[in-house]
């Protein structure tokens, strides 16, 4: 690598702590309120949340854990269909507030974790415990093959997350710039909106890198600087470096 | 800060956050003169934690304790929260009503008094009470069938709930039968299956829910055959759930089948609507809102699958009324259940009722739909013209037209003549149940 700089930018400045906070519900108010409800504690006891990759689950349900933690509640977030990860990870999880499992999409029609989440399901309720689920599909539309479980995902309210409008992304990219004590130009705004993907993971991440960079050369967020990242992650990308939130997912 | 949350406060900037939720966040910290533990809730994620940040952990301890803490130990279990169910089993005597509950496994809204009983489970909801009044004596075991989401579980937790409320001092264990076979394992594995034996044979009270998924684990069932028998023969209660009648569960031992049919087999069926629209006012009451009725026709006739699914429905609308300060009327309902309707819409249809009940009948799909008018064939189509006005929002209209161009009349007095069959034919209105109960699964 050309650039000394480049090799000390470590991922690790890049990840911005998901919190409920930080997540700009846009259209999903009600889901993002009934999230917080039950991360505190006396809100509904199972939530499914659904929606294409990008639109804020995996943010949302680690968010719920953390806001869980700081209420003084034990929470876990557990990413299903990771590699490493068994059913065994599933044992005695009722002992917890709050279990938050995501990307049920990935162990559907495989019987071994079928029966394991029906089974945490099970004794979450009877210890009546919280659960927050999250998949691609509403329930019906995964390749389930139990139907107990099928039917046990359909129990609580159900929220479709939407994504965000141009005015949110707008909004989002402003606020999480903002929060780093770096407010953006608008035509930095506006430069990033119509070159980078629009998504909220890809954006914060931009975000970040923009900041990381900005503070270590001293130099204002400008439409060159911002161009210069983006360039960059083609780059990584064309040697398999992947940014954090595609790392993430 | 105490050391721990000051030390996982850097490991935080280390990880992704999924790294850092899945294995740091579930974590508890118990420090023990210079030995910090570490509590996880598994042994996976014991196991894992220690692989992969152990070394980092007491790095980052050593420093910020300043050499207080020298060393980290990984084990299973938590801070303050109750232990093992054997050891439960064994302290009842101190215990008050509500601990008592808990231990036993029972949800004490599960009760009898919101069981909202209709034309489908009656009996099931009058043999459970009765065994509830006299356990072990009316019907031993009870075995309760019917398709997922239809209020077995509701039921059995009633009986616990109940026989817990007459006598405070009775043992009673409400578990999946997944739990019975889990629980069993981790006794074999640490050399305490007698202990495990001990515990279940000296039960005043068990309910074993969803029973078929012993099927093909023949260990469990081998133990689960003794321990049905000790409590058989001591007269204690045995309750039983299962989502078909016991002779048709695959996969389990003869003996076993045999011995679930000795006391009282009976089924849960889907609510119909009358039942269904009072299951959501009842559980509307319990969340503290009043469901204007023409709401609940609305609800109940659109998502007729099984009781969770009318809950999950209820439940979206309160929060979504909460949340927007919006009344709860049908314009409501359906902008706000939108996007479930609409799954429900798709998975029921003319199709696949004309598909099911041929299949069930043994005719075939295009007999349904032709001039043919012989007993064999216009029964059946009129079983499943009345499913299709039962199970889908179609016109009456249209339902004929998907009956191979039928006048709505027909259907019309279709569904008038399965109604009367039904009343006075109970073959009949078996075939009808097991069709519903098949289509709504």
């Amino acid at each position: 690598m050309s650039n000394p700089a480049l090799q000390l930018h470590l991922p690790i400045e890049l990840v911005s702590e998901p919190t409920l906070a930080e997540f700009l519900p846009g259209l999903n108010a009600e889901a993002v309120a009934a999230i917080r409800g039950t991360a505190r504690g006396g809100g509904e006891p199972f939530i499914f949340l659904f929606g294409p990759p990008e639109s804020g689950k995996s943010h949302l349900l680690q968010a719920a854990c953390l806001a869980a933690t700081q209420a003084g509640r034990q929470a876990h977030y557990i990413p299903l269909g990771r590699p490493g990860i068994e059913p065994d990870i599933l044992e005695s999880l009722e002992r917890l507030d709050l279990v938050a499992l995501d990307d049920l999409e990935r162990i559907a029609g495989v019987p071994t974790w079928e029966r394991a989440v029906f089974d945490l399901f099970n004794r979450l309720r009877e210890r009546r415990r919280a659960l927050i689920a999250a998949a691609a599909a509403p329930p019906d539309d995964l390749a389930l093959g139990l139907a107990d479980l099928r039917s046990r995902l359909h129990w609580g309210p159900r929220y479709r997350l939407l994504p965000l409008t141009e005015p949110d992304s707008e909004a989002l990219l402003c606020a999480s710039a903002r929060r780093r004590g770096m407010p953006l130009p608008p035509e930095v705004t506006r430069y990033i909106l119509t070159h980078h993907p629009r998504n909220p993971s890809a954006l914060l991440d931009l975000v970040a890198r923009i900041d990381s960079l900005s503070l270590r050369e001293q130099r204002p967020p400008t439409i060159p600087l911002v161009r210069r990242i983006m360039r960059r992650e083609d780059d990584a990308w064309q040697v398999g470096i992947r940014p954090v939130s595609q790392a993430l997912r | 800060m105490n050391p721990w949350q000051d030390c996982i406060q850097r490991l935080k900037a280390e990880l992704t956050a999924a790294e850092f939720n899945t294995w740091i966040l579930p974590l508890q910290a118990r420090q023990e003169g210079d030995v910090l533990r570490l509590l996880a809730p598994n042994k996976f994620v014991q196991d894992w934690a220690r692989q992969h940040y152990e070394k980092r952990l007491l790095e980052l301890c050593l420093h910020i304790s300043q050499g207080t803490i020298t060393q980290l130990r990984f084990d299973v279990g938590g801070l303050d929260r109750p232990e093992t169910h054997a050891r439960i089993v064994s302290e009842v005597h101190s215990l008050g009503l509500n601990e008592r509950r808990a231990e036993a496994n029972l949800n004490p809204e599960f009760c009898f008094s919101s069981f909202v009983e209709g034309k489908s489970n009656q009996l099931a909801r009058a043999a459970s009470i009765q065994i509830s009044q006299n356990p072990g004596v009316a019907y031993n075991p009870l075995f309760i069938y019917g398709g997922v989401g239809l209020g077995k579980t509701h039921l059995m937790h009633a009986v616990g709930n109940m026989i817990l409320e007459t006598n405070p001092n009775a043992r009673v264990v409400y578990l999946h039968s997944e739990r019975f076979v889990a629980e069993m394992i981790r006794a074999l594995q640490h050399n305490r299956i007698d202990e495990f034996k001990k515990t279940y044979r000296s039960l005043n009270a068990l309910l074993i829910d969803d029973v078929q998924f012993f099927a093909g684990k023949e260990r469990s069932q081998e133990e689960f055959f003794h321990t049905f028998n000790a409590l058989f023969e001591s007269r204690q209660q045995i309750v039983l759930s299962s989502d078909r009648f016991p002779r048709e569960v695959v996969g389990l031992e003869e003996r076993l089948k045999s011995r679930f049919g000795w006391g009282l087999t009976v089924s849960i069926d889907l609510p119909d609507l009358e039942t269904s629209v009072a299951i959501l006012q009842s559980k509307a009451t319990q969340l503290g809102v009043i469901l204007p009725e023409d709401v609940g026709f609305f609800v109940g006739r659109r998502i007729r699958s099984n009781i969770r699914e009318l809950e999950g429905a209820l439940r979206r609308l309160v929060a979504n009324a909460q949340f927007t300060g919006r009344a709860i009327t049908v314009e409501f309902a359906k902008e706000t259940l939108r996007d479930m309707l609409a799954a429900q819409d798709k998975r029921i249809t003319i199709d696949s009722i004309q598909k099911t009940v041929a299949e069930y009948f043994k005719v075939r799909t295009a007999d349904l739909l032709s001039a043919k008018r012989s007993r064999s064939i216009a029964r059946p189509r009129q079983i499943a013209m009345t499913l299709a006005k039962e199970l889908t929002k179609h016109s009456l209209p249209e339902i004929g037209s998907a009956f191979g161009g039928r006048d709505h009349t027909t259907v019309l007095h279709a569904t008038r003549k399965i109604r009367e069959l039904r009343d006075s034919d109970p073959a009949l209105d078996e075939d009808f149940r097991n069709l519903l109960r098949s289509l709504s699964s």
